[in-house]
């Protein structure tokens, strides 16, 4: 079964889309190639639900970022290679000489261009082969390598004698391109993909290697799912530039967070950095964060941007109750969740929201394999739930005063917080006083 | 002085839409020349600011609509019209005195594309100039008295238009008067002609839906009155009766979720936007004030990739009013459920402070909704001039029904818990599997 993150989740998050601006999917898209970025975009639609193959390609991304190699290819070389191989060849070796011979001549006499294509593909192939065979001896260490597996199939393919002896050629003449030609088109069609494919993920694991490096991210520990736990230490937004980390932790004794604060405290950037750092942990990539481990989950929902549908008619309130259906449909039917809800219910009176928060928070809660980090300005729900339900954590982002101006610690604290500062952000706009001028 | 609006309010009003969607826009574009839809276009960008150029137009559009007249030119003629005017090259002038053989020959042949164009040019507008005359003649001198006048004297600028077949000559002559030297007086024609087209399709969509016509008053003193006004794109839609006077120049509006508050809200701004275009507005009788602009605020989209709250994009809103209001200029302001983003305490405190500096501003007409009835109450005994309205909502055992009837007063109607029942939340998750086992 794969990993549930449904178009709401995915949106808050701002996870996917290329071309999004401040994007997920636009700060680890440094790859190279297009494959790569195939590759990467599969990756980012399909997260992994195995803790081991989690943690095995979180090795591999770690293996990448010690050797601190350069991806040795040019996206210029990769699309001729790409070509080239995709170029297709009769089974025959004499009829592929006789085409190649044939578009060699159609070239000298009619300054026909397919020879010219056919010579600078097997070129820019034989010059990639010669690369990775040098990158893929770096990577042989005394050692064993998370990365060997994959490779190992290719070891017996450059040991062939017919391949060692054409990428030892100095000049090729025209016989000599005719019986390569073959022997990559035909011969070793299907290496020649594994190749291709071994390039892009190369591609897309130095790349990512890289990302981590320079945003300084971390790579998270999974566990299998029976566990129940989440824990990490300077969890960040991986879009911010020095943001404030702070420690998360989720337990099968704690497995709900009721989160405070004032407007523009920082709620839904902290919830939104923990969406996002499960969902990247799930998918075995770096997170933004010192350290962090999880157990595998079944899925994660996020309510922080519900747009009103008001064109179908719904309230702003009604768009919330059904997002809150959809979620409560899927804890019941005992999956592994990550739930993220942002100011429950705030499109509605305080007494409703009031009641609707805690009945909500209440039943929500009993749910000890799901983890649910609740935000609201209903701090009266806090208070009561402190005595109902001991499986609750408080925690809130302070505002401090100076003088007039609040200023935001970003600092997640524990306990339940009644700042208020609307009516200070009013005054300070000075909005009663330029009305009535 | 311009009749003002921003952007924020013609998308929550609907006003243009996205392209094809339910927009007021929509419903009114019923042209049939290209040139009347721009012109309508227009119209809806610059609504007008004096009652009497608002209350001409609107006579204008019920004269037309009364006498039932409908477009006197077949709508092929513009698409003839609009490339021959668009081509100003000197050079394709027809010449008259090419008499040749060869010249007959070759349009016996077929003449060369720029010619047919030409042609069928000039011929359109002969054909528009003396439908023009005949609209003119059949036309009684009602309220249109004054754009016949402007019409007859172009019409006299150009030679008359008699009978028969046009001959090269006369075409080659025409197309020199047409296109160059009375270029800007066939324009003004075809103006005319969009305008006539404009009114003539507003008139119809008056009558098949049944819009009345608003009368605009002085600006003097800031009234409302509206009687069965609704909400154009929603189906059997229920009217409402509203007055804001100088006595009740603030409407608070308090009401269930889903009771039809934002509805109301947009019904009442649309008929105020379309009511300064003098328009047809949805409603069963309208007057109003001439104002200097409308602003409202109902679906503000929080910042959030900016890092701006909701709370503080509301906050940034409600100056950019203030600023305005303190020009002292007459606005018509709507603010649907101000300061939801905030925590309770604030929002009643905020509201309470914003709604009593507007009661202020007697010479604007506010209406503001909101989900906090504790800040009416204090209202109510600071102000007098703010009229209090809700929504109601009828418990049906326990489904909850909508009337969409205004009331006078505050209510204190709450269904939050109870559509938060019917959708079963705490049953699914009361019996929902809780052991880890799937």
């Amino acid at each position: 079964m794969s990993f549930i993150a449904d178009k709401q989740t995915l949106e808050d998050l701002n996870l996917l889309g290329k071309y999004r601006p401040h994007s997920i999917f636009g700060i680890f898209h440094q790859v190279k190639t297009h494959g790569g970025g195939r590759l990467l975009e599969t990756m980012f639609n399909s997260p992994l639900t195995d803790a081991e193959a989690i943690n095995k390609r979180a090795g591999v991304f770690q293996y990448f970022q010690r050797l601190r190699l350069k991806f040795p290819f040019s996206a210029d070389t990769i699309g001729k290679v790409e070509n080239y191989v995709s170029m297709g060849a009769g089974s025959n070796a004499l009829a592929t000489m006789a085409v190649v011979i044939q578009k060699k001549l159609l070239s000298a006499f009619v300054r026909d261009e397919q020879y010219h294509l056919l010579y600078e593909g097997f070129l820019a192939t034989v010059e990639a082969l010669r690369r990775l065979a040098d990158f893929l001896r770096q990577l042989e260490g005394p050692m064993d390598h998370p990365y060997q597996e994959r490779i190992q199939d290719l070891k017996g393919f450059f040991a062939d004698r017919r391949l060692t002896e054409m990428l030892r050629e100095d000049k090729m003449s025209l016989l000599k391109v005719a019986k390569y030609d073959h022997l990559l088109k035909h011969t070793f069609r299907a290496e020649m993909e594994v190749i291709l494919e071994v390039i892009y993920e190369l591609d897309l694991y130095i790349s990512v290697a890289d990302v981590a490096r320079a945003r300084g991210l971390c790579y998270a520990a999974a566990y299998p799912k029976d566990h129940n736990i989440f824990r990490a230490a300077e969890l960040r937004h991986p879009g911010l530039d020095n943001a404030v980390g702070n420690p998360m932790s989720l337990y099968r004794e704690s497995n709900v967070v009721f989160l405070t604060g004032a407007n523009m405290a920082g709620k839904s950037t902290f919830m939104k950095s923990f969406g996002i750092a499960v969902y990247l942990a799930h998918m075995g990539f770096p997170v933004a964060a010192r350290e962090m481990e999880f157990s595998v989950r079944d899925g994660l929902y996020s309510s922080i941007n519900v747009p009103d549908n008001l064109n179908l008619g719904y309230s702003h309130f009604y768009a919330e109750v059904l997002r809150v259906k959809t979620v409560a449909e899927e804890v019941s039917r005992g999956r592994r969740l990550i739930v993220i809800f942002d100011e429950l219910f705030k499109g509605t009176n305080v007494k409703d929201a009031y009641d609707a928060t805690l009945a909500v928070t209440q039943a929500f809660s009993e749910y000890r394999n799901c983890s649910f980090i609740i935000s609201t300005h209903i701090i009266e729900v806090g208070e009561v739930l402190r005595g109902r339900a001991e499986n609750v954590q408080f925690a809130y982002l302070p505002t401090v005063m100076e003088g007039h101006l609040p200023r935001y610690t970003y600092r997640l604290t524990a306990g339940i917080t009644n700042d208020r500062h609307g009516m200070m952000i009013i005054e300070n706009e000075r909005i009663v006083e330029i009305i009535l001028q | 002085m311009l009749f003002t609006t921003d952007k924020q309010t013609l998308d929550d009003l609907n006003i243009f839409g996205k392209h094809g969607g339910d927009s007021v826009y929509n419903i009114f574009n019923r042209t049939v020349t290209r040139g009347g839809a721009q012109l309508l276009e227009e119209m809806f960008r610059y609504p007008l600011s004096d009652e009497q150029a608002i209350n001409r137009r609107s006579g204008i559009i019920q004269y037309f609509a009364g006498a039932g007249t409908s477009f006197p030119f077949r709508s092929m003629l513009f698409d003839a019209v609009e490339p021959y005017l668009g081509n100003t090259d000197e050079r394709t002038k027809l010449s008259p005195d090419e008499h040749g053989i060869g010249r007959k020959l070759s349009h016996l042949i077929g003449k060369d594309v720029q010619t047919a164009v030409i042609y069928k040019g000039v011929e359109a507008i002969v054909e528009l100039l003396k439908g023009m005359q005949d609209f003119l003649l059949a036309t009684g001198d009602g309220i249109y008295s004054e754009e016949k006048t402007a019409i007859t004297g172009l019409l006299e600028e150009l030679p008359a238009m008699g009978g028969g077949r046009l001959t090269h000559d006369v075409v080659a002559a025409y197309d020199v008067l047409f296109r160059f030297r009375h270029r800007d007086v066939v324009q003004r024609l075809l103006r005319h002609i969009y305008q006539l087209d404009v009114y003539l399709s507003v008139g119809k969509v008056a009558a098949e839906r049944k819009f009345v016509f608003p009368l605009a008053l002085r600006p003097d003193k800031p009234v409302v009155i509206l009687e069965g006004v609704y909400h154009p794109h929603v189906p059997n839609a229920v009217g409402n009766t509203l007055r804001i006077t100088p006595d009740s120049n603030v409407i608070f509006l308090t009401g269930a979720n889903m009771a039809g508050k934002s509805t109301f809200m947009k019904s009442l701004g649309i008929a105020l936007f379309l009511a300064h275009m003098g328009f047809p507005v949805p409603a069963t009788r309208m007057e109003f004030s001439v104002l200097d602009g409308i602003y409202t605020t109902i679906n503000l989209p929080d910042n959030l990739g900016m890092g701006a709250s909701h709370f503080y994009a509301e906050v940034l809103r409600v100056k950019k009013m203030a600023h305005e209001l303190s020009q002292s200029r007459r606005f018509f302001i709507v603010f649907d459920e101000l300061f939801r983003g905030t925590n309770v305490k604030d929002a009643y405190e905020a509201t309470v402070a914003i709604t009593s500096a507007f009661a202020q501003k007697r010479n604007s007409l506010f209406v503001i909704s909101t989900h906090i009835i504790e800040a009416g109450d204090v209202l109510k005994e600071n102000w007098e001039n703010i009229g209090f309205k809700y929504l109601p909502t009828r418990m049906n055992g326990n489904t909850p029904v909508y009337t969409y009837t205004l009331q006078t007063g505050i209510t204190a109607d709450r269904h939050g818990m109870i559509i938060i029942n019917n959708e079963g939340i705490l049953d699914i998750l009361k019996q929902g599997n809780k052991s880890n086992v799937q």
